[in-house]
């Protein structure tokens, strides 16, 4: 990764493939995701907690596969969702965070230049023949604007989550149907025992803050572990049918 | 029906005063009418010696128990990390003389021992790595000077087994702070002036300063070298035993660190010197550093002269603080009404950090044996005595152990500490036994002992002793389940060294990200 502050002057003859951000995708077993997406990531996805190997602080996840680099939604071309998480979406694009010299920081936006999507035969481009942003780019800032918006946010429901001991590691033993046995490990969620028996009070807080809807569509969302396995029983399946 | 026991009066606001607070009301105060009524009294007038810096991992358990967040204990108490201790220059004084007592039990021990084999192998070899290096992979964690944890590793939880190095006046203040705001525990700042006995002979009250007087069914004296209750007003002797230990002085020094970037060493110092040895004590924002000698081999000018040599140029800024001390502990530490807990009930130099450990295990058995009424106190009392008196023996007898093993000829001080006279027969007869065996659990079993086999082995054998199994070697002919431990620990010290974050690096983090609960 080679990210870099984007400018007009340097980025303005940028060409992109957005079909290539696949090939990212393809690799990543969880996406960061931001609370203004739950619901629709619900659809689809278990949506977890996991710590930050630089922070140890936790952040919300669309688990996407049962082992590191395993995205089950990859179909070869496309992620077969139909919510794709923001952070896909803004690909190859980031927020970087600009420490100013008076203590404060700057958000500035960047792209990775090391990015396949990064490509000269690109069919998109960021400004078009009147020096105006394309439609393409347009979608690229809404996406980046929501994720900036809800940082805070979701960084305020998490902390609230850790503070009130609410979070809990799920132990996942799974066995495949070929009998393989699955352990997935540092994966977090809501213990729901716990939640169940917050007082009235803590509950009727959690509402206010707006934390209640994303609270139950984490715990909701373990549903869709079952998904994963499923998709996974299916790619296994089709493997051994392939070899026999 | 008998009195029932209601109330504890604890006296004297240390490290001791405020465990004992914290554990008895973690346990006794629940927010039942029946609770026991808590109170810890301290002066305003004298301060505390602020002596103990280094625990053992069993305090995380206590701070736990007691339900203190470990994240606010390391931002409130210039917290580090110890992993164990680095004994330089005991065994022959040379330059390269060096072992750990790691706190991570050597590999596959106790189903597997590996000591044999190690012995085995390194008899006669030089380059057969030193016992700890070769058991246990903390050594290559602690000499790359890394942390015990990562950021993702829950509070409490651990990669490699941890004590802490602590800021004993900042501990005590933090531990005052959760005993007062969370447990419920009644804090009276007053001086005591007198210690009233009833008839029979127990503490009837405390007469103050401010108010008459101050009742409670237990008092526990946490009232620092003074004992002001179980040796000033109940007159229990203090039984001496620096005729084992000759340690009787210390010197001690706040050391800054060069930058505020420097490393922070993850585990305890401890150089032998001529009469004595320095410790040195890794916190967030300075070292603690002390030389403990003998005055009765050294005069204390050469003893401060050792000290400056140590510490370095330094030394010109700061003014060392000259603590009398005498080994020993009382006769008894619960009498009548009173128990002791902490210096009042005895001191031992702090080689193996068995001050603060000792504090622990007193108040968690006070907890919870507190008796239920006055005429069952006197057999909670009796078995208190027995289990530490024990503990006090078994202590004595292992520091001893890293003084009788030396071969250093340098001076009175160390001939002196192989004279057979000084040594006690428990350890004589232990020592006897592993000329020719490791020493093991079978040696080990009450259920009240301080140190485990394993650390007995890593002193044995880092103390340059060998065991003649010549008779046995039977023992040792089926070498590859060893050699399977042996490469085990290769692996995790490969993975670990590479993977563990560096010591400074991990508690800044935890200072601004803080750690999980989970």
């Amino acid at each position: 990764m080679h990210l870099v502050e984007l400018s007009r002057q340097s980025h303005g003859g940028l060409r992109l493939d957005p079909a290539r951000i696949g090939e990212q995708a393809a690799r990543c077993h969880m996406v960061p995701l931001v609370i203004s997406e739950f619901r629709r990531a619900l659809a689809d996805f278990p949506i977890v907690l996991a710590k930050s190997q630089e922070t140890g602080r936790f952040a919300p996840y669309a688990l996407m596969g049962l082992a590191p680099e395993e995205n089950l939604f990859w179909d070869g071309t496309r992620l077969d969702a139909s919510h794709v998480p923001l952070n896909l979406r803004r690909l190859p694009f980031a927020i970087g965070v600009d420490p100013q010299a008076d203590g404060t920081s700057r958000n500035a936006v960047c792209v990775d230049m090391e990015s396949p999507a990064v490509s000269e035969a690109g069919p998109e481009a960021l400004i078009d023949g009147e020096g105006r942003d394309t439609a393409y780019f347009l979608g690229v800032q809404k996406v980046l604007h929501e994720l900036l918006s809800y940082k805070l946010l979701t960084e305020q429901f998490v902390q609230t989550l850790a503070e009130r001991d609410l979070i809990a590691e799920m132990r996942l033993n799974i066995v495949l149907e070929g009998g393989k046995p699955l352990v997935l490990t540092g994966l977090y969620g809501l213990d729901e025992d716990k939640f169940n028996r917050l007082p009235d009070a803590a509950l009727a807080q959690l509402r206010q803050d707006g934390h209640l809807t994303p609270a139950y569509a984490m715990m909701l969302s373990t549903a869709r572990i079952q998904s994963l396995i499923d998709r996974r029983n299916r790619l296994e399946a089709r493997d051994r049918a392939w070899f026999q | 029906m008998s009195q029932r026991l209601k109330s504890v009066c604890i006296v004297g606001g240390g490290s001791a005063g405020w465990l004992a607070a914290a554990v008895i009301a973690a346990r006794h105060r629940t927010g039942h009418p029946d609770d026991i009524e808590v109170t810890l009294i301290e002066s305003e007038a004298i301060g505390i010696l602020g002596v103990g810096e280094g625990t053992w991992p069993t305090m995380r358990n206590t701070l736990r128990k007691i339900g203190v967040s470990e994240t606010e204990f390391f931002r409130e108490c210039n917290a580090s990390f110890k992993q164990g201790a680095k004994f330089s220059g005991w065994a022959t004084g040379a330059a390269d003389d060096f072992y750990y007592h790691p706190l991570v039990l050597p590999e596959g021990f106790p189903s597997l021992d590996l000591a044999p084999f190690w012995n085995h192998y390194a008899t006669g070899n030089e380059a057969v790595p030193s016992f700890s290096d070769a058991v246990c992979f903390q050594e290559a964690v602690c000499e790359k000077g890394l942390a015990p944890k990562l950021i993702t590793t829950p509070e409490y939880g651990c990669v490699a087994n941890y004590a802490y190095h602590l800021d004993a006046n900042k501990f005590a203040a933090f531990l005052k702070k959760h005993c007062v705001e969370k447990l419920g525990v009644r804090h009276v700042v007053d001086d005591v002036e007198e210690v009233v006995l009833d008839q029979t002979g127990d503490v009837s009250h405390l007469r103050t300063a401010k108010s008459d007087e101050l009742r409670a069914d237990l008092f526990v004296d946490c009232t620092g070298f003074r004992a002001l209750l179980i040796g000033k007003a109940l007159g229990v002797p203090f039984r001496p035993c620096d005729d084992v230990l000759f340690i009787d002085r210390a010197l001690a020094v706040q050391v800054p660190y060069d930058a505020p970037d420097q490393d922070i060493v993850p585990h305890t110092l401890s150089t032998a010197q001529k009469s004595g040895w320095v410790w040195d004590i890794g916190l967030q924002n300075r070292r603690g550093v002390g030389y403990v000698y003998s005055s009765a081999h050294s005069s204390a000018e050469a003893a401060e002269a050792e000290l400056a040599a140590y510490v370095g140029p330094a030394i010109d800024t700061l003014q060392p603080r000259e603590i009398r001390i005498q080994s020993g502990h009382r006769e008894q530490f619960w009498k009548g009404n009173c128990v002791a807990v902490g210096l009042s009930a005895g001191f031992l130099e702090p080689l193996e950090a068995s001050a603060l450990v000792l504090i622990e295990l007193s108040v968690e058995m006070i907890s919870a044996m507190l008796p239920a009424t006055r005429d069952t106190m006197d057999i909670t009392a009796r078995r208190f005595n027995e289990v530490t008196r024990y503990r006090w023996d078994r202590i004595i007898d292992f520091l001893k152990l890293h003084y009788s093993l030396s071969q250093r000829d340098d001076s009175a001080f160390w001939r002196d500490n192989r004279d057979p006279a000084s040594i006690p027969d428990s350890l004589q007869e232990q020592l006897a036994l592993w000329r020719y065996r490791a020493p093991g659990d079978q040696d080990f079993s009450s259920n009240n002992e301080m140190f485990p086999a394993a650390s007995y082995q890593y002193v044995l054998f880092g103390m340059g002793f060998k065991m003649d199994l010549s008779g046995r070697s039977y023992l040792v002919q089926d070498g590859a389940r060893a050699e399977e431990a042996f490469r085990r620990n290769a692996a995790m010290k490969d993975k670990w060294t590479r993977t563990l974050p560096k010591n400074r690096e991990l508690i800044g983090k935890i200072l601004e990200y803080g750690m999980a609960k989970v």
